[in-house]
């Protein structure tokens, strides 16, 4: 065969692949959901009278810590192209168990419940991150599974019974209130604090340790992940201990927040993990997104739900499904807006490696000038 | 390392030696006692037709099979390699056809991502910049910052290559690399390797291009139906005493095509365009007529094709069935005027890996499958698979078994299939031999000609110059989303219409 039996000219290496811009995918992301957050304040603050009063912040606040941990923990099972439905279930096994414990020995040291409460939702993150890893059963299933598992566990072990806020320390009673520090009228609460530590080291540690960058691979391409040798079984289980501590730790503050625990504490909270996952820019197809991502997404999606309470035309029954219509709407943009930013990349790759036709001005004709002879 | 290019190599001690693998799946035998060594500093050549078991033998060498009888040994010692990960510390790397990049991740990271020894924290800075020099000393001008999935093939591949580089890498698999390169590319990409030999890693190189094996190998072996027929030295080797080792007969003609007179017009194309894409493309095929396309890879060849099939409609001209013009805006409407398609990409585009044979085969006629009571008659979908796999000689352990565990030829097969299946008179073929043996091969040329005899109109398209040439009747050539020409009896040579395609006057 002669040598131009197979000629097939690609002209993309001869010239920088993409052009080295600020503005990449993932930022943009960011920003538009930034942009979102002050579109929305704004609007509350012309239509609700003293929208932004420190109390409202304040509660804002509290109820952000709690999803907003959730949403960085599923964030990161979602990542390896996994969901965690039992974040929820997580929570109210980690907050009864807690409550109790403190119930029974007051004088127990807080340091020491925190790491109770961590440690139990470690020990049912391994349970599905095994289930997953190891037995291979579809994350979907396997969380479906484990929601009913823990909730109904937890039932037969609690009988039915409440922990009232009244068997429990004061420290705990007293957390939601207390103060880090205090910005004019408005106060930034230990919960919220405590959440956003542990959201930014961990969006660190997804983007400038080892193990944070396979999460990504793993999720971005498994089979790649599994021909680099990446140890792919050991990272899904690591994410799901991961999501099933932070859910602990949740669980803690969940006990901290409302006082009162009875067994179905925490229901329903997986949804709005995975909400904020969503629409923090978390691809459900695993590989891209962030926790800081993530984490805006909890802000919004509290946001939108404190403050829908304030508008009094709203009913109670439509907040769910606005809320609904902003986790389709996040999914739609991010769906149509890729495409088309994809698709833009590449008629760009397309016009520079082959023009068409001298008629065409403007900046392609520029960078034409560099297309492979 | 120690740099030995003198003709004694194979008297070194191996640095990899496979004796006696075996590999079985069900009652498949991929592998029987498969023997081979690479030395330091060598390019050993591994050819056979798909499903000969060179996929296997790479999955065993690079540690994802383990094999079921037989030893891989590493400098002269048994080792026994339970994943990709003990593959990859003993200096065995593996570059892909088809490059398995990680789409959301950065260009550097790709490349550093299996890097052992490296800290527990990511120094993006300095990543990049070690990915910056590694791809230019590739000649290869790729923003490392960039994500993977803005990368063309080419450049996912020359990624793969640097991967395999940052890496002290002792011996490179090198699996179909050159097939979705350019000649520039392939011509940098053989000097990396001879880079690399220099330096004493040992190469195995698995190719469909001969000529490439003839130019860079050292040593071929060749394997057929996962049996070890022959090494030799390359020097010793002649083209038709390979392919007949390849395929255990004499080919001593590749293309089997009578033409024919053709019969009226079936379909006419005036003037198409679509913005970004090519322009102002006028032909006309008539039946059992071939028309082939030719240019480079970009030229807006698949593209043309892909607005003939209402993948992405045309936004100019006209197109004509006959003497009736048609609008086609979806590939439903396409079929429903008697045009098929086969894809060039049939993992993304062309197939459902997951399902079975029969699945595929019948999924794009499923209506005829139906029946009174709107259920798919299995029994009939069971019988045209039957059909198929005897005609084209589709080579499966079971029509149930999923179309992801055949070779490549085999699910090239399937998908003619599928798309003969709908009995179109218009029949696009993108590349259909790319990637394939030449058995597979002859067999997708002789497909063809029946056809074509049986009055379906053909468009070929194809980037293998002497195929166009001996299968059309006619060849259309187009250079950056226009036509060039369309070329027919005397004009019909290689160097018009390469001239033609490049655009050289």
């Amino acid at each position: 065969m002669s040598d131009i039996s197979h000629v097939a000219v690609v002209a993309a290496p001869q010239r920088p692949a993409v052009r080295r811009s600020w503005l990449r995918p993932e930022r943009i992301k960011g920003l538009s959901l930034v942009a979102v957050l002050l579109a929305t304040i704004l609007l509350f603050n012309v239509v609700v009278d003293d929208y932004l009063s420190s109390r409202f912040v304040s509660r804002l606040l509290i109820a952000v810590s709690i999803t907003a941990l959730l949403a960085a923990g599923e964030s990161l099972v979602i990542i390896t192209r996994n969901i965690d439905l039992s974040v929820g279930a997580t929570v109210g096994v980690s907050a009864y168990l807690t409550a109790e414990l403190l119930a029974d020995n007051r004088g127990l040291p807080a340091v020491a419940a925190v790491a109770f409460a961590v440690a139990i939702g470690a020990a049912l993150g391994l349970v599905n991150g095994l289930l997953v890893a190891v037995a291979r059963v579809p994350s979907i299933i396997v969380t479906l599974g484990t929601l009913s598992i823990f909730r109904s566990v937890l039932t037969s072990h609690a009988g039915g019974q409440t922990i009232a806020t009244g068997s429990l320390p004061t420290w705990l009673i007293d957390l939601p209130r207390s103060t880090v520090f205090t910005i004019g009228d408005y106060e930034v609460r230990t919960m919220f604090a405590l959440a956003v530590v542990i959201v930014v080291l961990l969006h660190l540690a997804m983007q400038f340790t080892r193990g944070g960058r396979h999460l990504y691979a793993l999720g971005s391409n498994p089979e790649a992940a599994r021909q680099a040798g990446l140890r792919d079984r050991r990272l899904e289980i690591a994410a799901f201990v991961a999501c099933g501590a932070l859910a602990g730790l949740a669980g803690f503050l969940y006990v901290g927040r409302f006082g009162t625990i009875n067994v179905t504490a925490g229901s329903g909270l997986e949804l709005a993990a995975i909400a904020a996952a969503v629409v923090g820019g978390v691809s459900t197809l695993g590989g891209s997104g962030t926790v800081m991502g993530a984490f805006l997404g909890a802000v919004l999606i509290a946001l939108l739900d404190q403050s829908l309470v304030r508008v009094q035309q709203i009913s109670e029954f439509w907040r769910d499904a606005i809320l609904g219509t902003l986790i389709l709407l996040a999914v739609v943009l991010d769906v149509s807006v890729g495409r088309r930013l994809r698709a833009a990349a590449r008629t760009d790759a397309l016009s520079e490696a082959r023009p068409v036709g001298p008629q065409q001005t403007g900046p392609n004709t520029i960078r034409n000038g560099v297309s492979d002879g | 390392m120690p740099s030995d290019p003198a003709p004694s190599r194979s008297t070194a001690q191996p640095l990899l030696s496979i004796f006696e693998a075996s590999k079985s799946f069900g009652s498949t035998h991929a592998l029987r006692g498969v023997t081979l060594d690479l030395s330091p500093g060598e390019v050993h050549a591994l050819v056979g037709e798909n499903g000969a078991g060179k996929s296997t033998l790479i999955k065993i060498i690079t540690g994802l099979y383990r094999p079921d009888a037989g030893t891989v040994c590493v400098d002269g010692e048994a080792v026994e390699m339970k994943g990709a990960a003990d593959a990859q510390s003993l200096g065995i790397a593996c570059i892909y056809q088809e490059p398995l990049v990680f789409p959301d991740l950065s260009v550097s990271e790709n490349i550093f991502m299996n890097s052992a020894g490296a800290g527990r924290f990511v120094r993006w800075r300095d990543m990049h910049r070690r990915a910056g020099d590694i791809l230019r000393r590739l000649e290869v001008d790729i923003d490392p910052r960039a994500l993977a999935s803005q990368l063309t093939v080419g450049a996912q591949q020359a990624v793969e290559i640097a991967k395999a580089m940052s890496r002290d890498v002792r011996v490179l698999i090198m699996d179909e690399p050159t097939a979705a390169l350019s000649a520039h590319e392939v011509r940098r990409l053989f000097r990396q390797v001879r880079g690399l030999t220099e330096a004493g890693v040992a190469v195995l190189f698995v190719s469909h291009r001969l000529d490439e094996v003839f130019e860079l190998s050292d040593r071929i072996t060749v394997l057929r139906d996962g049996r070890h027929i022959s090494t030799k030295p390359t020097a010793d080797v002649t083209e038709v005493a390979l392919i007949r080792d390849m395929v255990g007969r004499e080919l001593d003609d590749f293309f089997h095509r009578t033409a024919h007179a053709p019969g009226d017009a079936a379909l006419s194309v005036e003037g198409l365009g679509r913005r970004g894409a090519f322009e102002d493309v006028s032909f006309e095929v008539r039946e059992g007529e071939v028309l082939g396309f030719a240019g480079l890879v970009g030229s807006g060849r698949t593209e043309v094709a892909e607005s003939l099939f209402g993948v992405w409609p045309a936004d100019s001209g006209t197109i004509r069935r006959g003497d009736v013009e048609v609008e086609i805006d979806s590939p439903r409407t396409a079929m429903d005027h008697g045009i098929a398609y086969v894809s060039e990409d049939r993992r993304r585009l062309g197939l459902s890996l997951p399902q079975s044979v029969t699945t595929n085969i019948t999924l794009a006629g499923l209506r005829r499958f139906v029946s009174r009571w709107r259920l798919v008659d299995r029994d009939a979908e069971r019988r045209t698979a039957d059909t198929y796999r005897e005609r084209l000689g589709i080579r499966t352990s079971s029509l149930s078994a999923p179309v992801a565990s055949l070779s490549g030829g085999n699910q090239q097969k399937v998908m003619l299939a599928k798309w003969l299946d709908v009995k179109p008179s218009v029949l696009v073929l993108d590349e259909p031999t790319r990637g394939i043996d030449v058995g597979a091969k002859a067999d997708v040329h002789e497909l063809i000609g029946e056809l074509s005899a049986a009055g379906v109109a053909v468009i070929l398209i194809s980037s293998d110059l002497p195929e166009v040439l001996a299968m059309s009747d006619r060849v259309l050539v187009m250079r950056e989303g226009r036509q060039m020409g369309i070329f027919e009896g005397a004009d019909l040579d290689q160097e018009r219409i390469m001239s033609a395609a490049v655009g050289v006057a």
